[in-house]
C-alpha cells in the first residue's frame, strides 16, 4: 500500500487528536559556511497536509550555532548542535541541526555553484547565450552541461573583460545581469544577491576552473515528495542534492520547477512555491544539474463518496481502489457480459465477436465463463494479427525502405514471434544480437531500416525503453537526465554493425565489424559503448557491442525495458498508459498509479517477459470489468481507471468491424481476397479508408503517429465514401441475405444488434425501431419496387447502426 | 438534433448539467453555442457593432531566408548578401528580392516587418508553434491556433466551417513536436477544416463531399434520421469528449453536403482557366485560389501551408545539401511559386472589394543564419526574419522594424511571437484581454496580459 494511504489513515484515526505537526527536512547537517536550509512546517489534518512554514514563528535554541530567519531558513552560526522549533496554529514542531565547518575555509566552485546560478538566471538558456549560436558573441553551453567550456569562455575570450581578475566588480558576467550597463537580456540578479556574491566572491578567489576533483551531484531528493492538498492550497518544495563526497545541500533556489498538468497545479520557478489549480494529481518535476525528480501533488475530488468499492479480481485492483479512494473516486458499475465480451474481442484480437459468440456467451451460466472466454480468444489467429499489427506499428514495417520480401521477412517474423508467445526479451535479444542473413532471420531487417547508430540510437531507446533521447543528440536533454554523453556512449553501441548484400537484392548479411566509431561532436572522440546507466564496455573490448547491450536490455533490473512494454500494453486495453503517452515514460512523466506499474512490472519479468500471460491478468482484472458508464463522482476522470474509458475503434479495427457485420471484406491492392485490414503486413498498401481514420504512416517510432481524432473528413467518407457504402449494396452481403433467407425485420434487427453492438435490443428500443422500418414500408407497387425499397431500408439499418457511437466506439 | 429526451439531469463539475450539455451540444455543433456567442459579446471579447475580419494566413513551411526575400543587404559581403539582388516596389524607399517581381507592384497593399524573432530552439515545429498561436508549447498545454480561437470567439459564418486549413497540415519537420495547427486545449471541435487533397490535381475534389449517384438524398436524410435513433438509446457516451465530438463532425459534415454555397466554394474548376494560370498551377497557388472562394463564402480564417514538410521537397529550408533545398530554389521554382500565388491572390481580394476585410498574413517559423554555409545554404536562425502582413485594417506601404547590417539580428523594433499573435487578434477584432477556458476551466488569455499589438502597422 501506498505511503499516502498511510498518512491518510493515520490522519481520520486521529482525527481527535491534536494535529499533528512535522518538520522536513527530518535531518539537517549544515556542512560549510555557505550552506543553508529552507524547513517546512507541515500539519496532517482532515486527510489532508498543509504547508504552514509560511505562518510559522521559527526559533533556534543556539542561535549562535544555527540561526533560523523568519522564512525558515536555517543559517551556519558556529560548530555544534542546536533545536529549532516552528510553530503555527496551536502546532509545534523542531528539528536538530548539526552544524560542522562553519569556520572552515570556503571556496565556491565553478561546476557546482557558479555554472547552477547562470543555469537558473537563464544566462545560458536557449534563448540567449545557451543558442547554438550564442548570443552577440558569447556562447555558453545549453543549461551549462559543460561547464569546462563554459569556464574557458568566460576567462580566456575577449580579453578578459567577461571576468575581471584585477577588478572582479567591473566584469561583464556582473554588470551586465545586474544592469551595471545596458544587457538585451534584462536584469537577471541584483547586486546584493546571493547570486551576485556567488560570481562575485568566485572571481576575486581567482576564478577557479572546474576540476574532476569537484564532487558531483549524485542525486535529488525533494519535500515533500507526495502531499495531499487542500484545494487551493500552496506548498513550499525543498530540494536537497547530494554530492559523491557524502554532502548534502539545498539547492532548492537553484533548481528549474515544472508542473506535469496546470490544470492541477501551477508551480512558481524561482520559489518553487507550489498552488493548486484544481482537482486529482500532478507531478510538479524537479531539474537540477541534469538530474531530476518530481513531488506529487494532490487534491482529492470534492465528492462524498460511500462505497468505494468494485469486485476484487487480482493484485491490480488492490491498487487501483487504493488510488480511487484517496482520490474520492467511486468507481462504475460491473460491466455487463456484452460489454465484456465486446471489448475483450476488439482489445484483444480487434475483431468484434459474431452474433453465434454473443449468443453462446449471454446464455452461458458457468461461473468462469470470462475466464473461458478469455483463454479462448488468447489462442485465436486473430489475437496474433492484432499483436503482430501492433508490433509491426512500432518497429516500423513498411516498404517505404524496405524492398517489399524485405519487409515481408520483417512482419513474418514479428508475427512468428507473436504466435510463439515468444519471451518480450527474447523478442528483443533477436533483433539485438542475431547476425547473418536478413532473409533467414527476419529481425535483422531492424538494421537494414535503421541504418545509421543515430536512428539505431534513437529508434532502439523509444521502441523499448519508452525514452526520447533525442535532444541529447546536440546537448544535454535540457528537461531530463539524459546528457549528451550518454547519447553517444549508446550510439557507440551501434557503431559497428556491418551490412553487405546478401543471395537475392532484398537479402542484407549483418555482421559485426572489428572498426568503426560515432564521434562525440564537441569532444571529436569515440565514448566507450554504454547503455543508458549501463556498465561501459571498453573501447577494445572484442566482439559485438550488442551482445552486452542486449544482456543489460534484458536484465530483470533493467529500470527501462519491461516498463516500457508493460505500460504499452496496459494502455492498449485501458485506453490510456500509466505513463500517458504510453511511449513516454521518462522520469519527469510520472505514472497515475505509480505502485500498479511496479506491481505489473515485477510481475511480468517474474512470468519470463510473458506477454500473453499479462493480457490475460488485465483481461480478468475487475478493473477492466468496470462499466464506462460514469457515476456522480467519476464524470471527469479519464486517468485513474474509475471507469473503462471510451475509445474509438483503430481505423483497422473499425474496417474490419464493418466488413464482419457487412458480411463483405475489403479488397486490398496485392493482398489475396478476404484479407483484413488487421493482417496487412505493409501501411503503404492503398487504403483511403485507412489514412482517413488515421493509421499510422511508419516513418518515425512514434505512438502519437497513429490519429485517433474524429475529423469531419472521417463523417464524409461513411457518409458518402466508396468503403462503407458498397458493403451495404454488395450483392453478397448480409443485407441481401437476410432479405434472401426472408427473415422478419425483428429477426433481423436480433441479429444485427448481436453482431454490431453485442447485445439484445432493450424491449422498447426493439420496438422504436421496428416502427420505424414499418412506417418505411412501401405497400403499393410492383413486387419488384416492394422488393428495392426494403432491401433499400435494411441498408439504411445496417448505416446507421454501423455508424453509430455505439458501434464506432469500445466501451 | 435537439434531444430533451435525456433521462435525467446530473450536475457536471463545470456547473452544466447534462440536460443543459446536449441541449447546448446540438446548438453548438458547427463550434459555437449560443452561450458561449452572448457570453462573450457581454463580456465585450466580440465587439458585434464591428464588420467581421477574415483573415488568410500563409505558413511558409521551411523559413525564408529574410536576406533572399524581403530584407536584402547589397552592401554587405558576398557570403552575407547571398545572389540575389534587389528591385525597387511601387513604394518609393521599399525594395525586395528580384525573385517576387508581380509582388513588387503591390508594396502599398502590404507591410513588412523586418524585426521578427523567436528565442526558442532552432528547429521548424517550435516556430510553427508560436507563429501560430503566440506561445510556445509548455507543460503539456497545447495552445489554439488563431484560427480555431477566431472560430471559438465568432462561430461559423453560413454553412462552412469558420477555419479550413489547406491544402494538408505540416507534417514531420524534425522536431517530433505539434505544429500549432490544431485549436489545442479549446478541443477538437474547434480545430481546422482540413482539406486533404492537392487543390492543383486536375481530378481535385473534396474527398468525399457528396453522396455516390446509387444513394438518393432522400436516403441520405432517412440514413441520418436513423443514425440518431439508435445513437439515442445509449447514454454511457455522454461524459466522453470524442464521443460528443464524433456527433459534431457528422452534423458539420452534412451541414457541408447540404449547402449549395459550401460545395461550389470547394469547386475550383469553376474559375475561369485564366484565373487558375494566373495564381500558378501548383499546389500554393491553387490553394490561394481556394483560400479566396473560401472567404468569399464565409470561411473566417484560412490556413495554407505552403508545403507539407522539408524532408525531399523542395521548399524554404535551404540548408544547401540534400534532403533539403539548394539556395537557387528561391530562383527557380519557390520564389515564382509564392510571387504568383501571393501577388494575384491581393490583386483578387482587392478587385472583389474584400481586401479591406481580409488580412493576408505571411510569414515562416524562423529566418536563416546571415552567413552563407559551405554547402552554399543557409541554417536555421530564429534571431530574426521578415513577415509581412496586408489587407484589412492594416496600412500597407511601410516598413516596420530593421534588422542590424547583416540580417542577424532586430535592430529596430524587435517583435516577438506574442506580439505577432497580439496584431492578428487586434486586426480580427478581438479583445487582447479575452479569456478561453483552458484544462478544468482555467482561464488561459489569448495572448500574455500586456502584450501590446503593433500598432503602427494599423490604419488609425
Amino acid at each position: 500500500m501506498c505511503r499516502c494511504l498511510h498518512l491518510i489513515f493515520a490522519a481520520a484515526f486521529a482525527t481527535h487528536a491534536a494535529p499533528r505537526g512535522e518538520i522536513l527536512p527530518k535531518s539537517v547537517t549544515l556542512a560549510t559556511p555557505e550552506s543553508r536550509q529552507q524547513l517546512l512546517l507541515t500539519v496532517y489534518e482532515n486527510q489532508v497536509q498543509r504547508d504552514l512554514t509560511r505562518l510559522a514563528q521559527w526559533t533556534s535554541s543556539h542561535p549562535a550555532i544555527a540561526e533560523v530567519d523568519p522564512a525558515g531558513i536555517v543559517k551556519p552560526r558556529s560548530d555544534g548542535q542546536a533545536v529549532i522549533t516552528g510553530r503555527a496554529n496551536g502546532v509545534e514542531a523542531t528539528v536538530t541541526v548539526q552544524v560542522k565547518g562553519a569556520k572552515a575555509p570556503f571556496a565556491w566552485s565553478f561546476r557546482n555553484h557558479v555554472t547552477p546560478v547562470m543555469t537558473k538566471t537563464g544566462c545560458n538558456q536557449g534563448a540567449c547565450h545557451g543558442a547554438l549560436a550564442g548570443k552577440n558573441g558569447f556562447k555558453l553551453s545549453l543549461r551549462g552541461y559543460d561547464p569546462d567550456l563554459d569556464h574557458d569562455v568566460l576567462t580566456r575570450q575577449s580579453l578578459g573583460r567577461r571576468v575581471s581578475l584585477a577588478d572582479p566588480a567591473s566584469s561583464l558576467i556582473l554588470q551586465k545581469p545586474s544592469f551595471g550597463i545596458p544587457h538585451v537580456g534584462g536584469k537577471r540578479f541584483d547586486r546584493n544577491s546571493l547570486e551576485y556574491r556567488v560570481i562575485h566572491e568566485w572571481i576575486t578567489a581567482g576564478a577557479p576552473p572546474p576540476s574532476i576533483q569537484d564532487p558531483e551531484v549524485t542525486a535529488l531528493e525533494v519535500y515533500p515528495a507526495q502531499a495531499i492538498l487542500a484545494p487551493g492550497a500552496e506548498q513550499q518544495l525543498v530540494v536537497r542534492a547530494k554530492y559523491s563526497d557524502g554532502r548534502v545541500e539545498d539547492v532548492t533556489r537553484w533548481v528549474k520547477f515544472t508542473s506535469a498538468d496546470e490544470g492541477v497545479a501551477t508551480v512558481n520557478d524561482t520559489s518553487g512555491l507550489v498552488k493548486m489549480t484544481g482537482h486529482g494529481e500532478s507531478a510538479i518535476t524537479l531539474w537540477y544539474n541534469s538530474k531530476v525528480l518530481y513531488s506529487r501533488v494532490t487534491v482529492p475530488y470534492p465528492h462524498q463518496v460511500a462505497d468505494a468499492s468494485y469486485p476484487r479480481r487480482n493484485y491490480i485492483d488492490d491498487h487501483i481502489l487504493a488510488k480511487l479512494k484517496s482520490l474520492n473516486l467511486a468507481p462504475s458499475k460491473p460491466a455487463t457480459d456484452s460489454d465484456y465480451i465486446r471489448r475483450s474481442y476488439l482489445d484483444t484480437a480487434g475483431v468484434l465477436p459474431s452474433a453465434e459468440e454473443v449468443e453462446n456467451f449471454l446464455n452461458d451460466a458457468s461461473p468462469v465463463k470470462r475466464e473461458k472466454l478469455v483463454d479462448a480468444l488468447l489462442e485465436r489467429e486473430e489475437y496474433v494479427d492484432y499483436w503482430a499489427y501492433k508490433w509491426s506499428d512500432l518497429l516500423l514495417v513498411s516498404s517505404k525502405k524496405l524492398r517489399a520480401p524485405a519487409m515481408w521477412d520483417f512482419y513474418n517474423w514479428i508475427r512468428d514471434s507473436v504466435k510463439a508467445n515468444k519471451g518480450w526479451d527474447q523478442f528483443a535479444r533477436e533483433i539485438f544480437t542475431g547476425t547473418g542473413s536478413s532473409r533467414e532471420k527476419g529481425a535483422l531487417n531492424y538494421f537494414v531500416l535503421h541504418k545509421d547508430p543515430i536512428e539505431l540510437t534513437e529508434t532502439t531507446t523509444q521502441a523499448f525503453l519508452g525514452q526520447r533521447l533525442t535532444c541529447a543528440r546536440c546537448h544535454n536533454h535540457p528537461l531530463e537526465k539524459w546528457t549528451q554523453k550518454q547519447y553517444y556512449q549508446m550510439a557507440s553501441i551501434f557503431a559497428r554493425i556491418g551490412q553487405k548484400q546478401g543471395n537475392d537484392p532484398a537479402d542484407t548479411v549483418v555482421f559485426a565489424k572489428t572498426s568503426g566509431e560515432v564521434l562525440h561532436p564537441r569532444l571529436l572522440r569515440p565514448l566507450p559503448p554504454t547503455p543508458l546507466d549501463g556498465i561501459v564496455i571498453p573501447l577494445d573490448a572484442p566482439g559485438d557491442r550488442r551482445v552486452p547491450f542486449a544482456q543489460w536490455l534484458t536484465d530483470p533490473k533493467n529500470p527501462y525495458f519491461a516498463r516500457a512494454i508493460v505500460n504499452r500494453i496496459w494502455g492498449n486495453f485501458m485506453g490510456r498508459g500509466l505513463c500517458d503517452p504510453v511511449d513516454d515514460i521518462r522520469a519527469t512523466n510520472p505514472a497515475s498509479n505509480e505502485e500498479l506499474l511496479q506491481a505489473l512490472t515485477r510481475d511480468f519479468v517474474g512470468s519470463g517477459y510473458n506477454v500473453k500471460k499479462l493480457i490475460r491478468t488485465i483481461l480478468l482484472s475487475g478493473v477492466y470489468q468496470l462499466s464506462s458508464e460514469a457515476n456522480a463522482t467519476n464524470q471527469n476522470d479519464n486517468k485513474y481507471y474509475s471507469k473503462y474509458i471510451v475509445k474509438r475503434l483503430t481505423a483497422e479495427t473499425l474496417l474490419d468491424s464493418m466488413s464482419q457485420v457487412a458480411g463483405v471484406s475489403t479488397a486490398f491492392p496485392g493482398m489475396p481476397a478476404g484479407t483484413r485490414a488487421m493482417q496487412l503486413p505493409d501501411v503503404r498498401i492503398q487504403s483511403q479508408f485507412l489514412d482517413v481514420f488515421g493509421r499510422p504512416p511508419r516513418i518515425i517510432c512514434d505512438a502519437g503517429e497513429r490519429s485517433m481524432d474524429p475529423s469531419i473528413a472521417q463523417a464524409l467518407h461513411v457518409i458518402n465514401g466508396e468503403t462503407l457504402n458498397r458493403k451495404l449494396s454488395n450483392p453478397e452481403g448480409y443485407p441481401s441475405l437476410v432479405l434472401k433467407l426472408g427473415l422478419s425485420d425483428a429477426k433481423i434487427l436480433d441479429h444485427l444488434m448481436l453482431s454490431a453492438f453485442s447485445r439484445y435490443p432493450a424491449p422498447q428500443e426493439k420496438a422504436d425501431l421496428l416502427a420505424m422500418l414499418d412506417k418505411a414500408r412501401v405497400r403499393n407497387g410492383t413486387p419488384q419496387a416492394q422488393l428495392d425499397s426494403r432491401r433499400q431500408a435494411i441498408e439504411d439499418l445496417f448505416w446507421a447502426m454501423l455508424t453509430s457511437k455505439e458501434f464506432m466506439f469500445n466501451h | 438534433m435537439l434531444r430533451l429526451d435525456a433521462d435525467r439531469t446530473v450536475e457536471f463539475c463545470d456547473g452544466f448539467r447534462r440536460r443543459d450539455f446536449l441541449h447546448m451540444g446540438a446548438l453548438t455543433a458547427l463550434g459555437l453555442g449560443m452561450p458561449d456567442m452572448m457570453g462573450l459579446q457581454a463580456k465585450g471579447a466580440v465587439d458585434p457593432s464591428k464588420k467581421d475580419m477574415n483573415c488568410i494566413f500563409l505558413m511558409l513551411v521551411g523559413g525564408p531566408s529574410q536576406l533572399d526575400t524581403w530584407d536584402m543587404k547589397p552592401n554587405a559581403p558576398a557570403e552575407i548578401r547571398g545572389p540575389y539582388k534587389p528591385i525597387k516596389t511601387n513604394v518609393p524607399g521599399i525594395e525586395i528580392s528580384e525573385i517576387f517581381p508581380r509582388m513588387a507592384k503591390h508594396a502599398d497593399k502590404f507591410a513588412l516587418i523586418r524585426s521578427v524573432y523567436h528565442t526558442a530552439a532552432a528547429v521548424h515545429d517550435t516556430g510553427h508553434q508560436m507563429m501560430q498561436t503566440g506561445r510556445l508549447f509548455q507543460g503539456g498545454v497545447e495552445h489554439p491556433h488563431f484560427g480555431s480561437v477566431l472560430g471559438k470567439l465568432k462561430g461559423p459564418n453560413g454553412d462552412v466551417p469558420p477555419h479550413v486549413l489547406l491544402p494538408k497540415p505540416i507534417g514531420a519537420t524534425g522536431g517530433n513536436m505539434p505544429h500549432g495547427q490544431t485549436a489545442g486545449y479549446l478541443g477538437k471541435t474547434f480545430d481546422p477544416f482540413v482539406l486533404n487533397a492537392d487543390p492543383s490535381d486536375p481530378n481535385f475534389r473534396v474527398p468525399d463531399m457528396l453522396p455516390p449517384d446509387y444513394l438518393s438524398a432522400l436516403r441520405v436524410d432517412r440514413r441520418r434520421d436513423w443514425r440518431n435513433m439508435v445513437d439515442k438509446t445509449v447514454s454511457k457516451f455522454e461524459t466522453s469528449q470524442d464521443a460528443r465530438l464524433l456527433d459534431s463532425t457528422f452534423h458539420q459534415a452534412y451541414t457541408l453536403m447540404s449547402s449549395q454555397k459550401a460545395r461550389e466554394a470547394f469547386e475550383l474548376h469553376r474559375e475561369p482557366e485564366k484565373v487558375r494560370e494566373k495564381y500558378g498551377l501548383n499546389r500554393f497557388g491553387q490553394s490561394c485560389l481556394l483560400a479566396r472562394r473560401m472567404v468569399e463564402a464565409g470561411v473566417r480564417f484560412v490556413t495554407i501551408n505552403m508545403f507539407e514538410t522539408v524532408f525531399d521537397e523542395i521548399t524554404w529550408d535551404i540548408h544547401g545539401s540534400r534532403p533539403f533545398s539548394p539556395i537557387s530554389c528561391y530562383r527557380d521554382l519557390v520564389g515564382p511559386m509564392f510571387d504568383m500565388g501571393y501577388a494575384s491572390l491581393l490583386e483578387d481580394l482587392h478587385d472583389r472589394g474584400l481586401l479591406s476585410t481580409t488580412m493576408v498574413v505571411g510569414s515562416g517559423e524562423f529566418g536563416r543564419t546571415p552567413k552563407v554555409n559551405p554547402a552554399g545554404g543557409r541554417d536555421h536562425w530564429p534571431n530574426c526574419w521578415t513577415m509581412h502582413m496586408a489587407g484589412g485594417p492594416v496600412k500597407g506601404g511601410q516598413v516596420i522594424g530593421a534588422s542590424d547590417e547583416i540580417g542577424g539580428q532586430p535592430k529596430d523594433r524587435p517583435v516577438t511571437p506574442m506580439e505577432v499573435a497580439a496584431t492578428v487578434y487586434h486586426g480580427l477584432g478581438i479583445d487582447l484581454a479575452t479569456e478561453l477556458p483552458g484544462a478544468q476551466g482555467r482561464p488561459i488569455p489569448i495572448v500574455d496580459r500586456g502584450t501590446e499589438p503593433i500598432k503602427e502597422l494599423f490604419r488609425s
